[in-house]
């Protein structure tokens, strides 16, 4: 609309030309966002809204029961069994974080690091670090379902081969084990996206600052310290974000290998797999679905979720910033 | 830097240690692919007694497998390159610009990460209804999209606060619109995260089925996943014919990802100051 | 610099071609719809959606059968992946979509869709009456009103291994202490009695399923339970429970971690003499392992009662009340009803036809089918308790994995179901 006018004037005054031009330009910034927010706007915040509202009502079944304000959150919280599948579900998922932070991670530090050295066939070791990531995670499920099986699977055929047999254990019957197992293999999934990440991060921090630091006589630790982290902080910021985000959504590699039970008896229950249990009841058939709790409980788990990525947000910034 | 002799050698063992775990279900999967079901289970980590093409043989008379394939193909690519244009041009605003709205439409974004969206299927499946998308692919294109662009987000904007500002102020001072300079400048020095950014989201919508499940009824319009899908019964799955869907699927990908780690995620250094 | 341009532009013009492809195709398929529906102006396409993506090829042949009767009908199944399959068909009915005729979950899962208004009753379908009370009661609303037509049932009972059994000269049990001591004997013997593993709740409940009913005194107890003259702490249902927590020692090595593929192995491959399980197993076991004898006997009472097998209808077939062609998918589901559907059903799905009275010529489902008729008791906890979320049926499928565990006591297990059953079951609310 404003590019025919553009031209007219442009035409009759050129002197006109450059002032609407640089006004036109500066206003078409705004433009720039616009189409990641329709999209994103009409096909994920709407129907989420939508669905939102349903917290407020008593919706057991498929019908929509009467207006009952929060008292589904009062449920969450206060009646059995909600009460304590929810603490112990919270607790699964603190421990999922903090896991994925050391385990993945770390490791993903490490290992971009070691690339970034530009050791031999480095190329390859980036290929294959992130292979598992191309994997359906069904097929994740299945193959680890295989490795982590107590009779014959790959485990415990090796702990057996180095003499470990008192090592052996059903990993994913075990309620001492599964939840970790499980995490362990979603670090395994997640590794070479994190390396990337990483990698990405190291290979933009210009070469000569890292030149002149070693001039300077900066090295090992030092070198790590005060240039290479505090230049990798917007990398580090994103993987940590989106490992809280993702520990705290953990869904589909816990479905995938042990249900929408969190079995065996309650241990891998994570909140996502909860809210998946009450919002669409039982996977074959058993148990209706409580779509106001399940909404509910989604709510809690947004809100719980979005102000601590805020606050991390706002103190790795501030990092950022300080380097 | 100097380094101890034992750092390098120390490098390599870690590096050996973990790709072998990384690559070794892989492994797996493929070996499988080449035995019977029954097979499978009674010897599940053994070398295929015979290279059986049986399960390829099955696979491609039980589902239509190239039209699945093309409509993933189509799926993926398009829902990429929508998250790509519409990702890099909202991150960029929000990292170069300091409007003061710019934290909390960050924040905005991302929040779509924040929430389990099967919560919100059926308003969605209204919607695409009402807008004449179910059985279409558009339905998953634009819901991919949906889906990768806060993550693209996220990632985007860290690696646009990362560069200099001092190559845009340049570019500025010759008269260049932010387009360009976005285009021009900025972007070409963004490979790896580009990259990064294609890369996982083509995998997610290459690999999704619960929204496939949901819109496409349709066994014209089926992607690969779901179609794999409709190899598991209720209490028994033909495991072989499976795994060789399974591998083959996977095949497209490793390939995308190595021209992608090619083209877009080697070493910058060198490139950079050009 | 210049490469990357380069790389762009390739990228953009495939975008381009895509779009292009992508919009072109989806025109085409939509003329392609319509075309077939002028195309034979009278002939009626009906949508089938069922969870059994294993019967695609099964289902056709029917379905052709019934076309040949009624030229101007035709039925186009299509199959979602089970455990996905209640959310599939849940949104799409609450979106005012979703298939002609549908598969409908047995008992409290049915009556759900039926009492939300999602489906169309037929009260006076022609041919219901062919079905005992007992099969017509699983797709039901919760007012007693018929919306769906009964397609087989399930049994759940003991296989055995013949040849193991012939090897180490024994017999079916007759009382529960022979069950026990023909578990005794194949422990000794090195061969793992019981194929059965705790990793998978639902395994769990469909095991009680079975042993259950002989320590609780199987049908007796049904009534009681239905007349809420008894409840799931009394003495009889908490035995059920300690029975269950006896067979352990039968389990395999390390059963905590196993799951169904691993136990079904187990029994293939002849390392484990008995697998409690349900008769679809039949079909998939002659498929691992063609040479294996297969045949089940019921549970001997350990309370003085008749052995029996559990049953269940395991799935219906009900018509969408937003359907256009309602009058169409009655014709389907009254030829249901018939003799003739039931016996196709039985020859083509080797299942055990809900028809009553249909033989087949599969020997172990004929012998099934005949059990199923004679010394049947009801799958206590699908057939009436599983409502709630968590539902009973889920509570009991938990605890008792946590009694396998050693976290919970057989006391607790009956407690926990109890308790969720005093939720919504009305002869435990007075």
């Amino acid at each position: 609309m404003n590019t025919a006018e553009t031209q007219v004037k442009a035409v009759n005054k050129p002197a006109a030309k450059t002032k609407t031009k640089r006004k036109w330009k500066r206003w078409a910034i705004h433009l720039f966002p616009i189409p990641a927010l329709i999209i994103y706007g009409l096909f994920i915040v709407y129907p989420i809204l939508a669905a939102f509202t349903y917290s407020l009502f008593d919706w057991n079944g498929l019908v929509r029961g009467a207006f009952v304000g929060l008292e589904n959150f009062k449920a969450l919280f206060s009646l059995q069994p909600y009460k304590d599948l929810f603490w112990n579900a919270f607790q699964h998922n603190i421990l999922y974080f903090v896991v994925q932070m050391i385990v993945q991670n770390g490791l993903a530090f490490v290992l971009a690091f070691i690339i970034y050295k530009k050791i031999k066939g480095a190329e390859f070791f980036k290929i294959a670090f992130f292979m598992p990531r191309l994997l359906s995670i069904i097929v994740v499920g299945f193959l680890w379902k295989l490795i982590l099986n107590p009779n014959f699977g790959a485990l415990n055929v090796i702990l057996g081969k180095f003499g470990l047999e008192n090592l052996q254990k059903a990993w994913l019957g075990d309620p001492d084990t599964a939840l970790m197992a499980i995490i362990l293999v979603n670090s395994w999934f997640g590794l070479g996206f994190a390396v990337l990440i990483f990698l990405a991060g190291i290979q933009s921090i210009p070469h000569e600052l890292i030149e002149a630091a070693t001039l300077d006589g900066a090295k090992g630790w030092k070198m790590m310290s005060k240039i290479i982290i505090p230049l990798m902080m917007p990398a580090i910021t994103i993987i940590t974000v989106l490992t809280f985000i993702q520990s705290f959504e953990a869904f589909e590699l816990v479905y995938a290998m042990q249900g929408s039970q969190g079995e065996p008896y309650h241990s891998t229950d994570t909140l996502a797999i909860y809210f998946y249990r009450l919002a669409f009841g039982g996977t074959s058939g058993g148990g209706s679905s409580a779509i106001g709790l399940g909404s509910a409980l989604a709510v809690v788990l947004f809100l719980f979720i979005s102000v601590f990525t805020a606050i991390l947000l706002y103190f790795m910034r501030k990092k950022e910033v300080e380097m | 830097m100097k380094e101890n002799i034992w750092t390098r050698p120390l490098y390599y063992v870690i590096a050996f240690l973990v790709a072998s775990i990384s690559l070794y279900p892989l492994f797996l999967m493929i070996m499988s692919s080449f035995k019977p079901s029954n097979e499978i289970f009674m010897n599940p980590l053994s070398l295929p007694k015979s290279f059986s093409l049986e399960p390829y043989r099955n696979l491609i008379e039980q589902v239509p497998f190239m039209t699945y394939f093309y409509n993933s193909v189509v799926v993926s690519v398009t829902a990429v390159l929508l998250i790509l244009i519409c990702g890099s041009l909202a991150a960029f605003y929000i990292a170069r610009y300091t409007f003061w709205w710019n934290n909390a439409l960050f924040f905005f974004f991302l929040m779509g990460m924040m929430i389990p969206i099967k919560l919100g299927i059926v308003p969605l499946f209204i919607l695409m209804k009402d807008l004449g998308l179910t059985n279409s692919l558009w339905s998953l294109i634009f819901i991919y999209t949906a889906t990768g662009i806060p993550l693209s987000i996220l990632i985007l904007t860290g690696f646009f606060r990362t560069m200099p500002v001092e190559l845009e102020e340049a570019a500025r001072i010759d008269g260049a619109t932010d387009l360009r300079i976005l285009w021009n400048v900025l972007l070409p020095l963004m490979r790896p995260a580009l990259g990064t950014v294609m890369i996982i989201n083509f995998i997610q919508a290459w690999n999704d089925f619960f929204f496939p499940l949901i819109f496409i009824s349709n066994e014209m319009k089926k992607t690969i996943p779901v179609g794999m899908l409709s190899l598991f019964g209720e209490y028994s799955a033909d495991w072989g014919a499976l795994f060789a869907g399974l591998t083959l699927s996977s095949l497209p990908m490793m390939i995308l990802f190595f021209i992608a780690s090619k083209q877009f995620m080697e070493g910058l250094t060198a490139g950079a100051i050009k | 610099m210049a490469k990357i341009t380069k790389a762009w532009m390739i990228g953009l013009l495939a975008f381009i071609l895509i779009l292009t492809g992508c919009s072109s195709d989806t025109d085409g398929s939509v003329e392609g719809e319509t075309e077939n529906n002028e195309e034979n102006g009278d002939t009626v396409t009906l949508e089938v959606g069922s969870w059994r993506t294993e019967d695609t090829a099964k289902y056709e042949k029917l379905f052709e059968a019934f076309n040949e009767k009624h030229p101007d009908i035709q039925l186009e199944f299509k199959p979602s992946k089970n455990t996905e399959y209640n959310t599939i068909l849940n949104t799409a009915l609450q979106s005012g979509e979703g298939p002609d005729i549908m598969q409908l979950r047995p008992y409290a899962a049915g009556a759900e869709l039926a009492d939300a208004g999602y489906l169309e009753p037929i009260e006076d379908l022609e041919g219901l009456d062919t079905f005992p009370d007992s099969s017509l009661m699983a797709a039901q609303g919760s007012d007693g009103t018929q919306y769906g037509v009964p397609l087989n049932m399930s049994t759940t009972q003991m296989f055995y291994n013949k040849k193991i059994f012939d090897e180490l000269g024994l017999e079916e049990p007759q009382t529960y202490e022979e069950f026990i001591e023909l578990n005794e004997t194949f422990k000794s013997e090195g061969y793992t009695p019981l194929a059965m593993g705790t990793k998978e709740g639902w395994l769990m409940s469909l095991m009680h399923g079975i042993v259950g009913p002989a320590h609780y005194g199987a049908n007796e107890f049904v009534e009681q339970i239905e007349n809420g003259e008894t409840d799931f702490v009394s003495d009889e249902y908490v035995a059920s429970i300690e029975a269950m927590e006896q067979l352990k020692d039968y389990f395999p090595d390390n059963s905590e971690g196993l799951g169904m593929e691993d136990i079904r192995t187990l029994f293939f491959t002849e390392q484990a003499a008995m697998f409690p399980l349900g008769s679809w197993e039949i079909e998939v076991l002659k498929e691992m392992n063609p040479d294996l004898e297969l045949d089940f006997f019921p549970m001997p009472s350990a309370v003085g009662k008749e052995p029996t097998i559990t049953t269940w209808v395991d799935g219906s077939y009900a018509i969408n009340a937003n359907s256009e062609h309602k009058e169409e998918a009655k014709k389907f589901l009254e030829w249901m009803t018939t003799e003739e559907f039931g016996q196709m059903f039985t020859e083509e799905f080797s299942m055990v036809s809900a028809v009553p009275g249909v033989e087949s010529d599969n020997q172990l489902v004929s012998d099934l089918a005949q059990a199923a008729d004679e010394i049947s008791t009801p799958y206590l906890i699908l057939v009436h308790f599983a409502k709630g979320n968590p539902s009973s049926k889920a509570e009991l499928e938990t605890e008792l994995q946590g009694m396998y565990l050693g976290e919970q006591t057989p006391e607790g297990v009956a407690e926990a179901v109890q308790k969720s059953a005093e939720g919504y079951y009305e002869p435990f609310q007075n």
